[in-house]
C-alpha cells in the first residue's frame, strides 16, 4: 500500500466485500479526516456515504465499519480504542458503539484508518486481515462458541499476532443486541454483532506492522507523560479504585436508581450489590486496556475456585440487579458473566427481561416464574435469547419490538427511546439526562450524552429542568462527540482542565494541523450533525425525540415533584433544538446539511 | 433603638460519605456541628485528615467530589447555611457509568 503523507493517519479505509473476498483501498482525503476526526465522527461520514442510512442493517449490503483514529498508536493514554459504525438492528437508526485495546492498535497497523465489510459469507468465517493479504477462513467449527472459547481457540490457531474481535452464540442468532467482544471487552450497544453475524463472520482479525508518523513526536510524548500523570489524579481515584460501580449507592440515595422496570427509583438491598459490600467479601482484581494508565477494571471472584473472574460494572449491575428487583450478588455476576460469553449488550438484555416480568406480572405473558426478584428467572431467561423457545425469539428482539408483538399499552412502560434500552440513570429524577437520552441520535445512551453532569452539579435543578437549561445538554454531547472521535476515554476527561483547547493540542501534535479550540468545536457540532443526517435518511421523525408514557404519567414514589408533562418536556426538546441550531422539527438546516455535503463532495 | 442580634448556634448535621470519600474517611457516615458548609469541612478535615487530604481543597471540595443537602440539590459555596438535621452527602462529583 502507498505510504500516506499525514501524519496520525493512513488516507484510506479497506472495503472487503466478504461475499466474495475482494478488496479495495478507497482514499479518505484530508478534508474528510480533518472534518470529522476518527472513530465516530469518521465512521458516520463514511457509512453514510456507504448508503447504511438506506440498508436494512441484517441485509447482505449493510456496511460495517470498524473505525481508528488519529491517535490511536500514540503515547496518549486511554487512545487505544476502535469504534465500530453502522445502521442499528435494534433501533434502525444510526448506532455507534466503542472497544478498546489492541485490536484498534492492530488494526490500524493495517495500514487503514476504517475497515468497512460488506456482503455475506457463503458459510461462517473469520474474515483475516494482514495488511494487503486478505482472506476467509472457515469458522463451522467455531460456530456455536461462546466469546471466551472463541478467543481461546482463535489465537492457539493463529497466534499472538492476530487480534480478534469476535462475537458469541448472540451474534450469531442476531439478537437485535448483541455484542463485538475484543479481549473481553465489548462494543456492545445496539446490536452490532448481530450485523456481524448475519454476515456469516465468527470474528475479525487484524495483523499489521504500518505505523503513522506524528507531526511533532517529542512535544507529544511530553504532553503524553502529563497527561499520564494527571490521570492517576483525584479525577480518576473513583474509577481506579471503585469502578463506575461506585455509582450504585450514590444514585440509591438521590433517588436516581433505576429499579423494577422504573416503577422505583430506590432498591432497599442496592447495598448487597455495591462494590464496597462485594469487596469485602470476594476477592478483587484490577485491569485495564492496553495503552491505558486509569486502570478501571474491577473484577470480581464468581467463586471460591479458579473460574475466571467477571468484570462489573455499573450498568451491568443496575440492569441485571435492580432493574430486575434481584439482589443477589452470585446471581449478577453469574448473568454478567453469562453476558460477556454469549456476547449480549447488559444494558438492552436486562431491560427487555425486566420489561418481560412487569407484562409477565400483569399476566400478559403467561410465564409464572418470570416475576421480579425471582434470581432464578435472570439466567434462564438470559440463555433462552440464544435458544428457539418462545420467550427467547421475544426476548432477543428488544423492548420496543417485544410489546409490538404484546399489545395491550406495555409500548407505555417499554424501557426504551428510539428502541435503545435506557441505562440506569432514572429520567425523572435525572431530567438533563432524560433530555440527552430523548434527542441522543443512537437512543437512550449515557455514553453519547453525559447531560447526567449537570444534573449532579449546581448548574439545574435535576427534578425540574428548565428550557434555559439545554445548554449542559448539547455542550455535553459536543464533548463526548470530540472524545468518541479522537478517540480517547471518557473517564480522562476530568483531568482536561480546558477541554477544547487540549483536545485541539493533542491533534495538532499528532497531525501537524493548526487547529484551535474554535475549529474543534465546530467540528464537534458537525458530528452530531451527520448523525442525525444519517438518521434523516434513515427516516427519522420528530416524535421520537421523547421518552415512554411511563415517565409522563407514573409519578416516582417518594419522590416530590418528579414527574413531566409530555408538553413541558416537548418544550425541553424544542429548546435542544433551537440550541442546535436545527429546524423546528428538528431537521438540519439546508446551510448544516451543506456543510456535511462539501466534505462528502471528497469523495472519490 | 433596638438591633436584634441573632447567634447562629452550632447545630448536628449528618454527613454520609459515598465512594472515594467514604475510602478516605473510613466510614459510611458521622455527625458534626456547624452552621455551614465550610465549618462542617473544617470539622471533618480535622477529624479525617485522609479525607481532606485527597477530597477538600481548604473549606470546600475538589473539583473531583461534590457535595449535596439531604438527598436534593448540590451545593458548594462553603457559606451555604446549614440547618437542624440536614444530611451533607458527601461523594464522587463524576457520575459517569
Amino acid at each position: 500500500m502507498p505510504p500516506s503523507d499525514l501524519n496520525g493517519y493512513h488516507g484510506a479505509y479497506l472495503r472487503v466485500d466478504v461475499s466474495t473476498g475482494q478488496a479495495e483501498r478507497v482514499p479518505l482525503p484530508e478534508k474528510v479526516l480533518r472534518a470529522f476526526l476518527g472513530g465516530v465522527g469518521l465512521g458516520a461520514w463514511i457509512v453514510l456515504q456507504e448508503g447504511a442510512a438506506k440498508a436494512d442493517p441484517l441485509s447482505t449490503e449493510a456496511p460495517l465499519a470498524f473505525v481508528f483514529s488519529p491517535l490511536v498508536g500514540s503515547p496518549l493514554t486511554t487512545s487505544a480504542k476502535f469504534a465500530v459504525v453502522g445502521k442499528s438492528p435494534l433501533t434502525q437508526r444510526f448506532n455507534d458503539s466503542l472497544a478498546s485495546s489492541q485490536f484498534a492498535l492492530a488494526g490500524k497497523r493495517c495500514g487503514v484508518d476504517a475497515l468497512v465489510l460488506v456482503g455475506q459469507a457463503e458459510s461462517p468465517s473469520i474474515l483475516l486481515i494482514d495488511e494487503d493479504e486478505i482472506r476467509l477462513e472457515p469458522a463451522e467449527d467455531l460456530w456455536g462458541e461462546t466469546i471466551p472459547t472463541a478467543e481461546k481457540r482463535l489465537r492457539k490457531v493463529w497466534g499472538l499476532a492476530y487480534q480478534f474481535a469476535v462475537i458469541g452464540p448472540a451474534g450469531e442468532r442476531q439478537v437485535r443486541f448483541a455484542t463485538i467482544s475484543h479481549d473481553g471487552r465489548h462494543a456492545g450497544r445496539g446490536g452490532h454483532g448481530a450485523v456481524l453475524g448475519s454476515k456469516r463472520l465468527k470474528a475479525v482479525a487484524v495483523r499489521g506492522a504500518q505505523r503513522c508518523t506524528w507531526a511533532y513526536p517529542q512535544e507529544l510524548a511530553q504532553f503524553a507523560k502529563e497527561l499520564s500523570a494527571k490521570s492517576w489524579g483525584p479525577a480518576t481515584a473513583k474509577y481506579r479504585e471503585l469502578g463506575t460501580m461506585a455509582n450504585l449507592l450514590v444514585f440509591n440515595r438521590l433517588q436516581a436508581l433505576p429499579t423494577r422496570n422504573f416503577q422505583r427509583s430506590q432498591f432497599a438491598e442496592a447495598v448487597e450489590l455495591s462494590p464496597e459490600h462485594l469487596s469485602a467479601t470476594r476477592q478483587k482484581t484490577r485491569d485495564s486496556c492496553a495503552a491505558c494508565t486509569i486502570g478501571c477494571e474491577h473484577i470480581y471472584a464468581l467463586k471460591e475456585d479458579d473460574s475466571p473472574g467477571v468484570r462489573l460494572e455499573y450498568e451491568n449491575v443496575f440492569a441485571l440487579g435492580p432493574l430486575c428487583g434481584v439482589s443477589d450478588p452470585q446471581t449478577v455476576l453469574e448473568c454478567s458473566r453469562i453476558c460477556d460469553e454469549l456476547g449480549l449488550d447488559t444494558i438492552s438484555a436486562g431491560g427487555t427481561i425486566a420489561f418481560a416480568m412487569e407484562c409477565a406480572e400483569r399476566g400478559w405473558l403467561d410465564i409464572p416464574w418470570l416475576r421480579f426478584g425471582n434470581a432464578e428467572a435472570l439466567p434462564r431467561a438470559l440463555q433462552s435469547m440464544v435458544t428457539n423457545d418462545e420467550l427467547g425469539q421475544l426476548l432477543r428482539q428488544g423492548s420496543r419490538r417485544m410489546a409490538g408483538m404484546i399489545g395491550h399499552d406495555s409500548i407505555d412502560f417499554a424501557p426504551q427511546v428510539k428502541g435503545l434500552e435506557i441505562p440506569g440513570y432514572e429520567p425523572r429524577a435525572l431530567q438533563s439526562m432524560a433530555l440527552g437520552f430523548a434527542v441522543g441520535s443512537r437512543g437512550a445512551d449515557h455514553n453519547r450524552s453525559g447531560a447526567y453532569e449537570a444534573d449532579f452539579s449546581e448548574k439545574v435543578d435535576r427534578l425540574n429542568l428548565r428550557p434555559e437549561d439545554v445548554s449542559h445538554a448539547v455542550e455535553s454531547e459536543n464533548r463526548a462527540a470530540i472524545l468518541d472521535s479522537l478517540i480517547l476515554c471518557k473517564f480522562l476527561r476530568g483531568t482536561l482542565s480546558d477541554f477544547y483547547a487540549e483536545s485541539a493540542e493533542m491533534l495538532r501534535l499528532v497531525t501537524g494541523w493548526e487547529i484551535g479550540p474554535a475549529e474543534l468545536q465546530e467540528t464537534a457540532r458537525r458530528i452530531v450533525n451527520v448523525k442525525k443526517r444519517f438518521n434523516m435518511d434513515a427516516g427519522w421523525e420528530t416524535g421520537e425525540d421523547s421518552l415512554p408514557a411511563r415517565f409522563f404519567e407514573d409519578q416516582l414514589p417518594g419522590v416530590a415533584h418528579s414527574s413531566f408533562t409530555p408538553d413541558r418536556f416537548r418544550e425541553l426538546v424544542q429548546a435542544y433544538y433551537a440550541e442546535r441550531g436545527w429546524r423546528k422539527d428538528g431537521r438540519l438546516t439546508e446551510d448544516q446539511a451543506l456543510a456535511i455535503s462539501m466534505a462528502e463532495s471528497c469523495n472519490p | 433603638m433596638h438591633t436584634r442580634v441573632i447567634c447562629r448556634m452550632p447545630m448536628t448535621v449528618h454527613v454520609e460519605f459515598f465512594g472515594i470519600p467514604r475510602l478516605r474517611a473510613g466510614i459510611a457516615a458521622t455527625q458534626c456541628q456547624g452552621t455551614s458548609l465550610g465549618e462542617v469541612l473544617q470539622e471533618l478535615a480535622e477529624r479525617f485528615p485522609g479525607l481532606a487530604n485527597d477530597c477538600f481543597q481548604g473549606n470546600r471540595l475538589r473539583d473531583a467530589f461534590a457535595a449535596n443537602l439531604n438527598g436534593n440539590r448540590f451545593v458548594s459555596d462553603p457559606a451555604t447555611p446549614l440547618t437542624r438535621q440536614d444530611h451533607l452527602l458527601i461523594m464522587s462529583a463524576d457520575a459517569g457509568g
